[in-house]
């Protein structure tokens, strides 16, 4: 594979170009070719394809894109370009599994396959922005979710009384306080030993992650460490810091990428496309040992529609089937937490992405913008549906997807709110009020006559 | 072909973002009605369905760029003969938009840019990671109406506040129509730190950047 120290060169020695020359001139148009070219279409009425020739037509073509666009850096205005033979070589020496955690809470994670019929690796927990007096006691209980391996642990913009800002060192701060309070939860929960693999949502910067990363404040390089892109395979020097840092350190780096469904990769078919080749950036540049996308609605954000389900789907099934790495999604609900509609929509994301061979995450309440948004109980359901739903097909998880959106497509853009941490939760017991567990109950119930089994 | 065919034509061109076309028509136009015409006749009715396509889901940002680059060629071609007219298009009002300090994502902030001009505003794109004092400089020197400030992460969202806070310090608070929006704010965080309004989407940051000002000039 092409060394890191090669990317680094090429980042400064390679073809000199304008942002929004390689938007325009490049990725626009030539992920418009590929659509047409490999014929790819989507197809509302199939939001969960299985369809495995779609499936590698997009990766062919998510290849073909790749090899024209390389990636883009935004600090040098250059781009990084790769021949189609290294990607392939790339592709073919990425890691297949990567090991988080020490002792007994250490755990693999391993590629899957469409239609697999093993248990999807269940990573619980968000990057939701979370208050700093709850934090500890959430990741709490995550911890204590028993079928749950690895845990994202809380976005917390605050240290004290002071907010936290991007770049500023209340951000180095918060930082370092959310590492810390994130193992001394794991510890409460008797899971000193389980990886946190969100890296650190509170800091945006480089500099940030790196500071946090310290073993004196708990972390270790058996957590997994994510590094960003810019919309559309773009990175900067922050980013590319903090390659640089954590490979020398020996960490699982993850990709992560939000690609914009609507933006520069055009409709649901472009956007599957360019959502595939983010995993050739991430195996090249990002020195990635594992993936996780978040792809995006342009307008509403909401992951749950019918135009997401399906590029969030095919993009997996086009990178389980061709790649093979550890993939997970995240996606996220219109409707906010402790209501109805966001079990049915967290459902239809976890089907459609379990049964395309990918790990599960948390679908996260309220498209992540509230404050103690996200609950305990989300994780549970998160996991409870991917060991009961094992072995689910694409043909039967398309099926059930479509019941399910018949119920709340159209809450989708009036969606309820729900409630908040504080106000369904007793917060010194993290246990759900009598109300909150009577929805789930209900939801679960209900889910399960659609033939969703939760375990 | 008619006078109305010509625009009709030129209005096509620009919504399927064919910048060549829409030259030669805006010469072929030229030859038959002023400057203004073509744009008020044919070039913003084109723009305005390129934005009523892009709010239903139609079109997608590719396609609302290219139309864009279309209408900014037409435009380079009809600036002179406007300055040679004595004319110039009506502007609703004027707008300095930016995303904010230590935040370089600019998706979406293009298409509130490109909205904005297409709805008739004068737009002054500041471009990605710009502390607030450059807001506040650039919205005095072109008497700008309307500061606009994109942020997309929970860490950055702050330096909307800061904004706000430059405008208080430097006396201009009640000077400018401030406009917030971006994948993590909502209305609670506008009202938090003192904003005018909050966009959910592009659309809705125009919609509320028209209101606004309509309501400020005591429409």
């Amino acid at each position: 594979m092409v060394s890191f120290c090669e990317i680094l060169e090429r980042a400064t020695r390679g073809p000199i170009m304008s942002s929004r020359d390689f938007d325009m001139k490049v990725l626009i148009p030539k992920a418009r070719e590929l659509v047409e070219k490999y014929k790819i279409r989507y197809d509302p009425e199939t939001p969960c394809p299985s369809d495995d020739d779609l499936a590698d037509r997009i990766y062919q073509a998510a290849l073909d894109l790749y090899a024209d666009t390389g990636t883009y850096v935004i600090d040098t205005e250059r781009v990084i370009q790769f021949s189609r033979r290294e990607i392939e070589e790339a592709v073919y020496e990425a890691p297949r599994e990567a090991y988080f955690g020490e002792g007994p809470d250490r755990c693999v994670f391993r590629g899957r396959k469409p239609d697999d019929s093993e248990i999807p690796h269940c990573h619980v927990g968000s990057g939701t922005d979370t208050t700093e007096g709850v934090a500890l006691k959430m990741v709490e209980a995550y911890g204590r979710i028993s079928k749950a391996k690895t845990v994202s642990i809380p976005s917390v913009t605050a240290f004290g009384h002071l907010k936290s800002a991007a770049g500023s060192p209340v951000e180095t701060l918060a930082g370092i306080s959310m590492m810390r309070i994130g193992r001394e939860g794991l510890r409460r929960a008797g899971r000193p030993g389980m990886g946190i693999i969100n890296h650190m949502s509170s800091c945006a910067q480089g500099i940030s992650t790196i500071a946090a990363s310290n073993p004196e404040f708990g972390a270790r390089p058996s957590d997994g460490w994510l590094v960003a892109p810019q919309a559309e395979l773009k990175i900067d020097y922050s980013s590319l810091n903090q390659v640089a840092y954590l490979s020398s350190w020996g960490a699982n780096i993850g990709q992560e990428a939000g690609p914009i469904m609507g933006g520069y990769a055009g409709g649901p078919e472009g956007t599957a496309v360019v959502t595939t080749a983010y995993c050739f950036h991430g195996i090249l540049v990002a020195r990635a040992t594992y993936h996780l996308t978040y792809p995006v609605h342009i307008t509403h954000v909401a992951s749950t529609t019918p135009e997401m389900l399906y590029v969030v789907s095919t993009s997996g099934q086009a990178v389980s089937r061709n790649v093979g790495v550890p993939y997970y999604a995240l996606g996220y609900a219109a409707a906010g937490s402790a209501t109805k509609q966001y079990f049915y929509e967290a459902a239809a994301y976890l089907l459609a992405i379990q049964s395309s061979g990918m790990g599960i995450e948390d679908v996260h309440p309220n498209k992540a913008v509230v404050t103690n948004g996200a609950l305990p109980i989300d994780s549970e359901f998160t996991c409870s549906l991917g060991h009961g739903m094992a072995g689910i097909t694409r043909k039967e998880a398309n099926q059930i997807i479509k019941r399910l959106m018949e119920s709340y497509f159209d809450g989708i853009k009036s969606p309820p709110m729900g409630r908040t941490l504080n106000e369904c939760y007793d917060i010194r017991t993290m246990r759900p009020d009598e109300e909150l567990r009577r929805t789930y109950d209900e939801a679960v119930r209900e889910l399960g006559k659609l033939g969703i089994r939760f375990k | 072909m008619s006078t109305d065919e010509t625009l009709k034509e030129l209005g096509e061109a620009i919504v399927h973002g064919d910048k060549e076309r829409s030259s030669r028509l805006v010469e072929k136009a030229l030859g038959k009605v002023d400057p203004l015409a073509v744009i008020q006749r044919g070039m913003m009715p084109a723009m305005e369905k390129v934005g009523d396509r892009f709010s239903s889901g139609e079109i997608f940002l590719p396609e609302m760029l290219m139309a864009t680059e279309a209408w900014n060629e037409a435009m380079r071609l009809l600036k002179p003969k406007l300055l040679e007219a004595g004319e110039s298009v009506a502007k609703i009002g004027t707008v300095v938009i930016g995303t904010v300090q230590s935040d370089v994502h600019e998706i979406g902030k293009n298409i509130v840019v490109t909205l904005l001009n297409t709805a008739g505003f004068e737009v002054h794109d500041l471009g990605v990671d710009i502390p607030a004092s450059k807001f506040i400089g650039k919205a005095e020197e072109v008497n700008a109406d309307i500061i606009a400030a994109s942020a997309i992460m929970t860490t950055t969202m702050t330096y909307q506040r800061d904004i706000l806070d430059h405008l208080i310090a430097s006396g201009l608070r009640d000077k400018y129509i401030v406009l917030v929006g971006g994948g993590v704010v909502n209305q609670k965080w506008a009202d938090e730190i003192g904003a005018d309004g909050y966009g959910e989407t592009a659309v809705e940051g125009v919609r509320l950047a028209k209101e606004l000002l309509t309501r400020k000039r005591g429409g």
